[in-house]
């Protein structure tokens, strides 16, 4: 082989070092054009605004009411309560509109990036440079999402008043947080996938929107009808005991992810989302009931308030790690996709296949090859002019 | 560079088929270090396609490509890092400043950090753009972007530059400029192949042409080599005065010529003069010798020249010969 041959097959490490210096390179390129001028300053304002809108309008509506609500309730500590509902309520509700937010700004920012490059006939230029295919989607699924990161990451003040009221803890941001990483982590790849996928921008982003539509609706909707369908006998009657649709179906949603973070705040969740939600795991037992709840310990009761025989512990949700956990192996198989799709139809395989035999090559063409860095460039441009004149 | 034992571009029997269309039927193609070899085309002919193949973008069907005598479609990766492609349609990252355009680039190569801020000031002097340096891609013109790309091309001091069309759209003087550039990268010692759908174009830089037409090489060489196999037969045209009968007379004896392959029919000229045409095989001395026993023989010549045959016109016999579909 030649000398740069050996010098960059040789070592792993040099191997990935070239590969995370081109993830940095795509990055830097996509957010000096990203990050200039005023639209993302806008972007992040007006999404910044519209949760502290949010959080004034629940404050305002759930304060005057707070001290009833939770004295009507509980009877003792009405006070305390009435902080924590607010609380709570704020919580709820940002979260919830935070996680919409992302499931429409997410793939928006990586469905074109692909399929634009095509469409400006820049593709050719980047994919024959030596750079792996691989770094160039990844450097540019980092470039889309460090974005939202920040959107996510410079909301926590806002989700930090919670804190002052009670009824949400550190530990409930932390899992939020996850949540919505994770969310916008999957959805960035869906439109990353579709990019690659469809040589029209406009055909991506309808896909793109079509699947977050279907992870986020669709699954439930399934999930329910699936169950609804296969807990009837051939009458139309329930069967006893209910039968469920399998629940991995719902892993991928991120909607449930974000519910079952804000239906386990303290204390015993908020409204009715703790009950749906025991509903779809399937461990409440009958519609008609509601929860009794004794600190962490619930014990679902009937219509009639008796207790029903099966204990549910809510005190740690345990469907947020499974979503947080698909989402991002979703995520990973996606991109690796894109990966795949961004090489030329033709050159697919080359990439795979070791090195066939060279053609001998003689000793000189060795010696003068552009070594990867610091090809003498300069030396040789400077030299070129002068030497014809 | 050094050596002149390995060709930098060397192709044998490269076959590529899309469906049961074949976009390039069988081209050997060598290339030497120093060269700058054109490929001259109509549209459609291959030649894209074959630059396409050796800027490892598209893989062959059959038949190898070798550049630097790396196989192009076993280690992209190597020899991509050996050639500057510029394509025949590109666009440019237009929302970037022309010096981070071709920083990006040269980071893409691997260029190391502290060799990009002088390398770019260099190429920027070569394709004439140092006072663009900071303007954004999207404010140049069309001539500017295409020696941007061209410059892009050179980040990483390749070994050959495959330039597809790369004055295609440009006015004439831009032409003219990016031909002088051309000229300066060959001086530095860059093999450059080159393609264009002119000839004429190409004709007075390129040290090799290859005419290629439906996937085929139908002529390579030099431009003088291509032009002389051709010229072997030039046209004469002979303007005869006279009535009818002689000139069936003079095209009966220059039909007895074993050297005069075939007489075309007269056509009257405005001032009574009827003018023939002969393809003659033979030297400038044998078209004096003609002439002078044609006027020996009694025949009135008041003209005899050769018909000039241009770049153009060459490049038109070429490719008129095989078949008479040529997509445009």
């Amino acid at each position: 082989m030649t000398a740069t041959g050996a010098t960059m097959g040789g070592t792993r490490r040099s191997a990935a070092r070239e590969f995370g210096s081109s993830v940095v390179t795509i990055m830097v390129k996509e957010l000096r054009s990203r990050m200039r001028g005023r639209r993302a300053f806008i972007v992040l304002t007006v999404y910044l605004a519209i949760l502290a809108l949010i959080t004034y309008g629940v404050y305002v509506v759930i304060e005057p009411n707070a001290r009833n609500i939770a004295g009507g309730f509980g009877g003792f500590g009405g006070q305390a309560n009435a902080s924590a509902l607010i609380g709570q309520s704020i919580f709820t509700l940002l979260s919830i509109f935070q996680l919409i937010l992302i499931c429409f700004i997410a793939p928006a920012f990586t469905s074109g990036q692909i399929s634009l490059e095509r469409e400006k006939q820049t593709l050719d230029l980047l994919i024959s440079t030596p750079m792996r295919p691989g770094a160039i989607v990844i450097g540019k699924l980092a470039a889309a999402l460090a974005f939202v990161v920040l959107m996510i990451v410079a909301a926590i003040p806002i989700t930090a008043i919670v804190l002052m009221y009670g009824g949400a803890s550190v530990d409930d941001i932390v899992r939020q947080q996850l949540v919505l990483l994770a969310t916008a982590l999957m959805l960035g790849a869906i439109g990353l996938f579709f990019s690659a996928l469809l040589k029209r921008t406009q055909a991506a982003t309808v896909l793109t929107y079509i699947t977050v539509l279907g992870l986020t609706l669709g699954t439930a909707m399934l999930f329910i009808f699936w169950t609804v369908v296969i807990s009837q006998d051939e009458n139309g009657f329930g069967v006893q005991p209910v039968e469920r649709a399998p629940e991995q179906l719902m892993y991928v949603n991120p909607m449930v992810g974000m519910l079952d973070v804000v239906a386990n705040t303290e204390p015993g969740g908020f409204g009715g989302i703790n009950q749906m939600l025991a509903q779809l795991r399937g461990d409440a037992p009958d519609l008609g009931g509601g929860v009794e709840c004794v600190g962490d310990v619930c014990r679902p009761i009937d219509q009639f308030g008796n207790p029903v025989d099966a204990v549910i512990e809510t005190g740690s949700g345990y469907w947020w790690p499974r979503v947080a956990i698909s989402s991002v192996i979703v995520a990973a198989i996606l991109t690796l996709a894109a990966t795949r799709l961004v090489v030329p139809a033709g050159m697919r395989w080359a990439f795979r296949r070791r090195r066939r035999p060279a053609r001998p090559v003689a000793a000189g063409f060795a010696a003068s090859d552009p070594a990867l860095e610091g090809a003498p460039v300069i030396q040789k441009l400077r030299e070129g002019p002068e030497a014809e004149r | 560079m050094m050596s002149q034992t390995v060709p930098v571009v060397e192709t044998r029997g490269l076959v590529k088929r899309y469906g049961d269309q074949l976009a390039v039927a069988g081209v050997d193609l060598v290339v030497g270090p120093g060269e700058i070899y054109g490929l001259v085309g109509p549209n459609g002919a291959g030649k894209t396609t074959m630059m396409k193949i050796l800027a490892t973008l598209l893989s062959q069907t059959a038949g190898d490509a070798y550049v630097t005598g790396i196989p192009v479609d076993a280690d992209p990766i190597e020899v991509r890092r050996r050639i500057g492609y510029m394509p025949d349609f590109y666009g440019v990252y237009d929302d970037l400043r022309v010096w981070e355009y071709l920083d990006f680039f040269a980071r893409c190569y691997g260029v190391a950090a502290n060799r990009r801020p002088p390398m770019i000031r260099e190429l920027l002097e070569i394709v004439g753009l140092t006072d663009k340096r900071d303007a954004y891609v999207e404010a140049l013109s069309r001539g500017m972007r295409q020696r941007l790309c061209l410059a892009h091309t050179l980040v990483h001091d390749p070994a050959l530059l495959i330039l597809d069309e790369p004055a295609s759209g440009l006015d004439p003087r831009a032409r003219v400029e990016m031909r002088e550039i051309l000229r300066e990268l060959r001086a530095m010692g860059k093999t450059i192949l080159v393609s264009s759908h002119i000839l004429p174009e190409l004709g007075e830089m390129c040290t090799g042409v290859a005419i290629i037409d439906h996937g085929r090489v139908l002529r390579s060489g030099s431009i003088g080599e291509i032009e002389r196999s051709l010229r072997a037969t030039a046209l004469l045209r002979i303007d005869l005065l006279g009535d009818e009968v002689s000139v069936a007379a003079a095209r009966t004896w220059l039909g007895t010529d074993s050297r005069i392959a075939d007489v075309l029919e007269g056509t009257t000229h405005g001032d009574g003069a009827v003018r023939i045409e002969a393809s003659f095989d033979g030297t400038p001395d044998a078209q004096a010798d003609l002439l002078r026993a044609m006027v020996a023989a009694g025949h009135r010549v008041v003209g005899f020249s050769q018909a000039t045959s241009d770049l153009e016109e060459i490049f038109l016999k070429v490719t008129a010969q095989p078949t008479e579909e040529v997509p445009v």
